[in-house]
């Protein structure tokens, strides 16, 4: 498909986020995953770097804010459609004349939105539990790179689901998909600490761009040109992440349709 | 033009089996199907269960892929353009699934709405319209898990009105739901019917189909075996009568002599509670009846019709499967 | 069959089926998935982060409590599934509709997970050595694995209670992420006992794991069995407590749905 429909149907992406919001914040699992994981992981962190002092608090809460966006990322977009199957509502969407990836897109675009309670919710913890104040250091890139961020988390989002479905066997994998992203990205730790040899496989993953921009701007000084090449970064995967996502829907579709797995039955 | 077009349509499915020693099996879905529905029609596709009927339907709303044959559905080709034709049907598949359960019954159709890409300032006036239409009033700000299945049922054909398509494949539309239920279902589908949209109904309940179609197509192991209008498909069975006899528990080898006779076409048996009701086909008429009566001597026999032939009837022995 | 050999029958049957439940749609390669690199993954994850803490000086404490940790996943998800997938899938109703030995039917649940649970630390502490340099050359290693199987025992008894409570609150993700998240707080295994706020300590005390790490730490650094003596008495009980707790709640889950009839629904 063409993105342009991305603009075309604009409308029908926020009506599929906000029933898509409704739906899911009503379950217990998702609830887990964006809210009180995190804030484990970010109390846990706090106790751990207790002694690092500087400005620790408000790198875990960005960080442990990381966890829970990938971490509801991977599970709720991963199997978003197949919990479509099992309703029974994937043929109806099928079946309709909306470009099935503006679905997801709005789709994942709600779990976007809603794991930022991740990092709403290890602020409030950091600030009212821990007593810590918490300023940004440089709000205003902070911002615009949260914003530019959540699109990448979206269209690498976009990239997973198809492939879940149609390889079932990688879906089993999920779980242990989830800290290696953590470690691999430097959510709560830099990636200076490990091995040499994994530096380029955290290069090519978008959420690393994001961890390097958004502990930047939070915590430290970044200098502009390097956030903007994080910028630039993040941009530039999500582009490609949305021409692979086209072709994997493309196939998946297709591939559903020859082998009857649209519904369980 | 004729709404939809269906040649020699087949498809097989391959099946996995075993964990440990996979091995792929092909089972024949639909063998080899030909049909044309014309525009405003009503068209009955009925058949025992496994004939294919849900199959057929999958294929002609796109989604699934045939593995030979063509179809067109309102001139278009289901494969190749799979995404005009998405635009210019509904469908429904028999039974509650299918409905976001956490939301509303407004939502579920605002959210469908919006995909089928209607304007929300004329969804806006649909969505209570439609949810008048079939009998859910005032029912819109309920979750739809604490309706009825008939009213999930019926929340269905409002979802598959939105777009106000001109061609509805409802497949076993009234499946699972009581008499009353059915009755009120039927009436939407008559609605349906005087606003002129072509329908493609699957039922496996003949008096439904019956009462419905303009024409039906019989099915079985994947083929069509007849084609007609519904009192056409009587006319198969004109020679015959049925005997229905009431009885109590009665036995295997009375059962046998009854098959027996010469002038028995069919017999088949329905339980009702503790008695059953047996349904003999035979040319012969009243005429039967005594020796009929001879092979159940010695079982408690209450009362017995002469009747003329149904559309059921004519399905059991086109059919041949139930006697 | 005599009612001791029906029981024990039972108790295996209750033991390989709800394993096999579990893992059945898992292929050899992904069961390994879930089995060896998440727990690899969620170790190296907190030793990273332990040592960017303490600058590399306590990357053993960090390795000892995670995999010791492992056990939970065994412990707790392993069993709350065991115990809770009965009403997901339907069949509740004719299980309490036999006249098995429940206590059998209960315990065999958590059996396969204690050895399962005990597998994974061994791979957890492997990898610990092969690839965070953990030295076991001091250690009575019988009476690390002692420990490792006690501390299973003791979470497999925790995962029994929880698997009973999400049979109440419908809601098993939730629970078992939950009681799986918040050990890894309190269990000591990232965070010195300690140094956490006293009310924080109480609670580590009577949770499962939290002696099963103390005891495997002092093992690792030299200590001998008799050291640890008192840690896993103690532990064991703790596992006794929550198992039986557990048992009666399903016990009386059981008459409660009968009453109301509420076997599917609750």
């Amino acid at each position: 498909m063409n993105y342009s429909n991305l603009f075309k149907y604009w409308r029908t992406v926020l009506t599929v986020a906000e029933m898509s919001l409704r739906t899911q914040f009503s379950e217990g699992f998702v609830i887990f995953a964006i809210i009180f994981q995190p804030m484990i992981i970010a109390i846990l962190a706090m106790f751990m770097l207790k002694d690092k002092g500087g400005d620790y608090a408000m790198f875990v809460v960005v960080g442990s804010g990381l966890t829970g966006l990938w971490s509801s990322l991977l599970f709720v977009s991963g199997n978003s459609i197949n919990v479509e199957r099992w309703t029974g509502t994937l043929e109806s969407l099928v079946g309709m004349p909306t470009p099935f990836e503006v679905i997801v897109f709005g789709k994942n675009l709600a779990n976007v939105v809603q794991s930022l309670l991740s990092m709403v919710s290890s602020y409030t913890l950091a600030a009212v539990l821990f007593g810590y104040s918490l300023t940004l250091t440089q709000p205003l890139l902070f911002f615009i790179t949260l914003f530019i961020s959540m699109f990448a988390f979206i269209c690498f989002g976009l990239t997973i689901a198809p492939i879940f479905i149609m390889y079932r066997s990688v879906q089993q994998w999920e779980n242990a998909m989830e800290f290696p992203v953590y470690i691999i990205c430097g959510f709560l730790f830099p990636i200076a600490l490990l091995p040499e040899w994994t530096t380029p496989i955290s290069y090519l993953l978008p959420p690393y761009w994001a961890a390097t921009a958004l502990h930047g701007t939070s915590t430290a000084m970044m200098p502009l040109n390097q956030v903007l090449f994080s910028w630039a970064m993040m941009i530039i995967f999500s582009l490609v992440d949305l021409v692979i996502a086209s072709q994997l829907f493309k196939i998946m579709l297709y591939k559903a349709r020859v082998d009857a797995t649209l519904d369980v039955d | 033009m004729n709404a939809i077009e269906v040649n020699h349509l087949r498809r097989v499915y391959r099946a996995q089996i075993g964990v440990f020693n996979r091995s792929i099996k092909e089972v024949v879905a639909v063998d080899d199907i030909s049909f044309e529905v014309k525009q405003g029609e009503l068209f009955g596709l009925l058949g025992p269960n496994g004939a294919g009927k849900t199959t057929t339907v999958k294929m002609l709303t796109t989604l699934l892929i045939p593995s030979a044959g063509s179809a067109t559905v309102a001139g278009v080709d289901v494969v190749k353009g799979a995404n005009e034709v998405r635009k210019k049907i509904g469908f429904i598949f028999g039974g509650e699934r299918g409905l976001y359960w956490r939301l509303s019954g407004d939502d579920n159709l605002r959210y469908f709405a919006s995909l089928y890409g209607v304007d929300p300032s004329v969804s806006k006036k649909r969505i209570p319209y439609l949810m008048e239409l079939v009998g859910l009033k005032g029912r819109g700000n309920e979750r739809v898990g604490g309706y009825s299945r008939g009213m999930k049922q019926r929340l269905h054909v409002a979802r598959t009105l939105l777009h106000d398509p001109d061609i509805l494949f409802l497949d076993e539309p009234t499946i699972g739901l009581d008499p009353v239920g059915a009755r009120e279902f039927r009436n939407v589908i008559l609605d349906l019917q005087s606003q002129k949209k072509t329908i493609l109904l699957t039922t496996h309940y003949m008096f439904e189909a019956d009462a419905l179609s303009d024409r039906i197509a019989i099915i079985n192991k994947g083929c069509v075996i007849a084609m007609d209008t519904p009192s056409g498909l009587k006319k198969h069975v004109s020679d015959l009568s049925v005997v229905e006899v009431e009885t109590f528990g009665a036995s295997e080898t009375a059962l046998e002599k009854l098959r027996a006779l010469p002038f028995v076409d069919s017999l088949s048996i329905e339980d009702r509670e503790q008695k059953q009701i047996l349904l003999v086909q035979t040319t012969r008429g009243a005429e039967a009846v005594p020796d009929v009566m001879t092979a159940l001597e010695g079982q408690r026999v209450g009362r017995v019709i002469v009747r003329e032939p149904t559309l059921e009837d004519a399905y059991v022995r086109l059919v041949g499967g139930a006697a | 069959m005599n009612t001791f050999t029906k029981n024990i029958y039972l108790f295996w049957q209750g033991t390989i089926l709800s394993y096999r439940a579990l893992f059945a749609w898992l292929r050899p390669v992904t069961y390994m998935a879930s089995k060896i690199l998440m727990p690899l993954a969620q170790m190296f994850f907190f030793v990273f982060l332990g040592s960017y803490a303490t600058d590399g000086t306590a990357t053993d404490f960090y390795v000892i409590g995670n995999a010791i940790q492992i056990t939970a996943v065994s412990g707790i998800f392993g069993v709350t599934f065991s115990v809770g997938g009965d009403r997901d899938a339907g069949t509740l109703p004719y299980l309490f509709g036999t006249p098995a030995n429940r206590f059998m039917i209960f315990f065999g649940r958590a059996f396969m997970h204690v050895i399962d649970g005990t597998i994974g630390v061994i791979i957890a502490l492997t990898w610990g050595v092969l690839l965070m340099g953990l030295d076991l050359s001091r250690t009575d290693l019988p009476a690390l694995g002692l420990t490792i199987i006690i501390t299973t025992f003791s979470t497999c008894g925790l995962g029994l209670l929880m698997g009973c409570l999400s049979l109440l609150t419908a809601n098993v993700m939730f629970v078992n992420n939950f009681v799986y998240f918040s050990l890894l707080i309190f269990s000591g295994a990232n965070v010195a006992i300690s140094t956490l706020p006293v009310w924080m300590q109480v609670v580590s005390n009577v949770l499962p794991l939290t002696r099963g790490i103390a005891a495997s730490r002092m093992l690792v650094a030299g200590g001998s069995l008799s050291d640890v003596f008192p840690l896993m008495v103690s532990e064991i009980g703790i596992g006794l407590m929550y198992g039986l707790l557990g048992y009666f709640l399903f016990a009386w889950f059981e008459t409660q749905a009968k009453q109301r009839g509420t076997l599917e629904t609750v």
